[in-house]
């Protein structure tokens, strides 16, 4: 039988935002097929978070030389552990280039799902005060939209998915559809009050806002608590779009989902002026098809998805696809990460934690929210999270014999509590993606080229980190403070965001207010490739309420025969 | 692995002169080019042991020895330290049995437990610097994890659950407290 290759819709990755894409097109009437570059995953099979230290050959502290064979660089990331790293590239198959004295970290991971596997789970709304930030600084160009323009959509994604969290009432931090909020720890509550009270009720500590479910949702199952969320989870508990949107877009029976299916280029009709569909190398056996459709969305990741349209050159767009305006692969951000601080907290040895909690606290921003900062602009969240010291102590202890032993078994150790900061970057033009001269992936697409610095703003709010949330521990009664720095290079977040940014004209952006090309009219970018600024929320939740929000408007647009 | 990297690893040439000759004939080796074991030889293996069973006792709880932490040792040593880890960490643990032999006049694993005892506690109070302490304190991490994540501790002495179904971030102590406190999974 020969494969169909005509559809009404085809979305580029499988990851979060091409999930939203497939399942919003295909509820809407399209049929529409997904393209993943990555192999099928198999949650039954795959998925690997009950494994236990003692299965595991290094008892969780990895294989070095497989990693460093096969993962130099994924295995910088947290999650690329010695049973997780199956979720991450290979990074020989899969380069990208940097110049030498700006390095970057690109974490990916091409399988079905994506890296929403894998992704951290904090999800966090964007306030006006995000939206309006270009333009009262005059850093990048202004949003084309709103909160009032997204706030029903990120409603309609949260109530889909599952978020749990606390309301808090916050401006800077609106609320949203929240299921029950996991509880913050003994001394976390004790530490929100006294923060509140010393800084006059503006710096508000409250439990994460995550995409894991506290009660049964939507068909899934709720949290157990089993801890490391990253290497996947058989009972759905988090969001992923293997376990959420796909199911929903299958259920549709308009679904066509193709694994090791590597999109090179997007073919562009100059008669039409319109994305015609797009040129797929088979991941294993290299061999190219074409699959056409009347409407593309390109979910594949920032980077990724730019990068595709740099390599999508004709004589109409000899620079990259839908490049008119030249900023295509321009004003790339990424959060600055990590510095904060960490200290004991005295006494409430009476108590301990049960179960593992894969959420964390947050702080919502605090700084340039009602007055003006003299060192920076924008500004940062932090997260963090508080236990007991456990066995884990005893390493660097003193101490040996049978009253050592029974004292780490006893003994859970002192309270200790730590925040770090997530800082907005500035967009910068010249922060940016091309494409690499020399180097080609596997598959013989050019390597991207990525080249983006931190400047002074970012290094200025990384400092006052690690004071404020210094500051903060003090008036929590923490003893042992210590304030860290953070030598994270751009990337590593895994915020990546711009690239093709949204913009109120064809000429300084990529994409309109419904993310929708300027150049190519059917042509969608709602990946973080979109993003004009990146405030300091972790983004995810963003992209899901620009890709339903993008699709309905697609689809509406179809019925009205203007697409 | 080349001479200049073991002078970087050893603190310097200055060390050299003050490593007991056991070390120094570990060190010889690998820096003529041979090659050290992948991992620990029988008599090392025995004295990891040693030590471990020092640390953590057979008590109404497993000793290290008794959830196998020296075969734990052996494959972290062997096969994830890189080639100057593993030479500091072989040379360290000659180093420290020649410290043994100088100080009591035998080897370390043929000490009464009590004088073993002794002998640690002198090295955990003396300044963390030079061998053999810096590989005690590194062999002590493994030897805390190598047990703490066996299955047997994890299960029988910890009592962990592997899934709590639950969270509660402010529960009464209990004795012997399970090992779901503490950790926290969250990375965003």
């Amino acid at each position: 039988m020969r494969e169909q290759t005509d559809f009404d819709a085809i979305v580029v990755g499988s990851g979060i935002s091409g999930g939203w894409a497939a399942k919003e097109l295909t509820e809407r009437g399209l049929k529409t097929i997904v393209l993943e570059a990555g192999g099928p995953v198999d949650p039954a099979k795959d998925f690997v978070e009950h494994v236990q230290p003692w299965e595991m050959h290094f008892r969780g502290m990895g294989d070095r030389a497989a990693l460093e064979r096969d993962h130099p660089i994924q295995r910088e990331c947290y999650a690329c552990d010695e049973v997780g790293h199956k979720f991450f590239v290979n990074d020989h198959d899969n380069p990208y280039t940097a110049p030498s004295d700006a390095p970057f970290r690109f974490f990916r991971g091409r399988q079905v799902g994506g890296r929403s596997i894998t992704w951290g789970r904090q999800v966090y709304r964007w306030s006006d005060l995000d939206f309006e930030a270009n333009a009262k600084d005059g850093h990048g160009n202004d949003w084309p939209i709103r909160y009032k323009d997204i706030a029903p959509w990120y409603s309609y994604v949260e109530k889909f998915i599952g978020i749990t969290g606390a309301n808090e009432g916050l401006s800077q931090l609106p609320d949203g559809e929240f299921l029950p909020a996991m509880p913050m720890t003994v001394v976390e509550q004790d530490a929100r009050a006294k923060i509140l009270k010393a800084f006059g009720g503006e710096r508000v500590m409250t439990i994460g806002r995550a995409a894991i479910l506290t009660q049964p949702h939507n068909g899934r199952l709720p949290c157990h608590y089993c801890g490391p969320c990253e290497r996947g989870c058989v009972t759905h508990s988090y969001f992923n779009s293997l376990g959420s949107t796909l199911p929903a877009a299958q259920t549709t029976g308009r679904l066509t989902l193709r694994p090791n299916s590597v999109v090179a280029e997007v073919l562009y009709d100059p008669k039409t002026s319109r994305a015609r569909g797009v040129r797929v190398i088979d991941a294993q056996t290299m061999q190219q098809t074409e699959f056409t459709a009347r409407v593309v969305f390109l979910c594949a990741s920032t980077i990724e998805s730019v990068r595709l349209l740099l390599n999508s050159k004709s004589a109409r767009f000899p620079d990259g696809l839908a490049n008119s305006s030249g900023t295509l692969g321009r004003y790339v951000m990424d959060h600055h990460y990590g510095s904060g601080a960490s200290g004991t907290v005295p006494g409430f040895t009476d108590k301990r934690t049960i179960g593992r909690r894969p959420n964390g606290i947050y702080i919502a921003r605090f700084r340039n929210v009602k007055r003006a900062h003299p060192d920076f602009l924008r500004g940062y969240g932090m997260q963090g999270g508080s236990g007991r010291s456990g066995w884990g102590r005893g390493t660097n202890m003193p101490g040996y014999g049978a009253a050592f032993k029974q004292s780490l078994i006893d003994d859970l150790g002192a309270w200790s509590l730590n925040a770090s900061g997530w800082g907005e970057t500035l967009p910068h033009e010249d922060n940016r993606i091309t494409l690499d001269p020399t180097v080609k992936d596997k598959w013989g697409i050019p390597a991207a080229h990525i080249e983006v610095r931190w400047r002074e703003n970012e290094r200025a709010m990384d400092k006052d980190m690690s004071a404020a949330m210094a500051e903060m521990l003090d008036a929590a009664g923490c003893t042992n403070v210590r304030t860290h720095g953070s030598n994270n290079p751009p990337g590593h977040c895994i915020h990546e965001m711009g690239g093709a940014r949204m913009s109120k004209t064809a000429t300084e952006g990529v994409v309109n207010s419904w993310n929708q090309a300027w150049d190519v009219k059917n042509l969608f970018l709602t990946d973080g490739s979109c993003m004009a600024s990146n405030g300091c929320q972790n983004p995810s939740i963003t992209y899901m309420a620009l890709t339903a929000r993008a699709a309905a408007h697609a689809v509406d647009a179809m019925k009205r025969k203007e697409l | 692995m080349q001479r200049r990297d073991l002078l970087r690893a050893f603190g310097g040439a200055t060390a050299f002169a003050l490593l007991p000759l056991d070390a120094v004939a570990a060190w010889s080796r690998v820096a003529s080019g041979v090659r050290v074991a992948e991992g620990l030889s029988d008599g090392q293996l025995a004295l990891v042991g040693a030590i471990a069973d020092t640390i953590l006792p057979r008590t109404d709880t497993p000793s290290a020895t008794d959830v196998s932490v020296p075969a734990f040792v052996n494959v972290i040593v062997g096969e994830n330290y890189v080639d100057t880890q593993r030479t500091q960490f072989l040379a360290g643990l000659d180093a420290f049995d020649a410290k043994a032999k100088t100080d009591t006049g035998t080897s370390f694993v043929d000490l009464a437990p009590s004088a073993r005892g002794t002998f640690i506690e002198a090295l955990e109070a003396a300044p963390r610097t030079g061998e053999p302490s810096r590989m005690y304190w590194r062999l002590k991490g493994l030897v805390l994890h190598g047990y703490f994540t066996s299955e047997r501790v994890s299960k029988d002495v910890l009592h962990t659950e592997i899934m709590p179904g639950r969270f509660d971030g402010s529960a009464p102590l209990r004795v012997p407290a399970a090992k779901s406190g503490g950790e926290e999974h969250h990375h965003a």
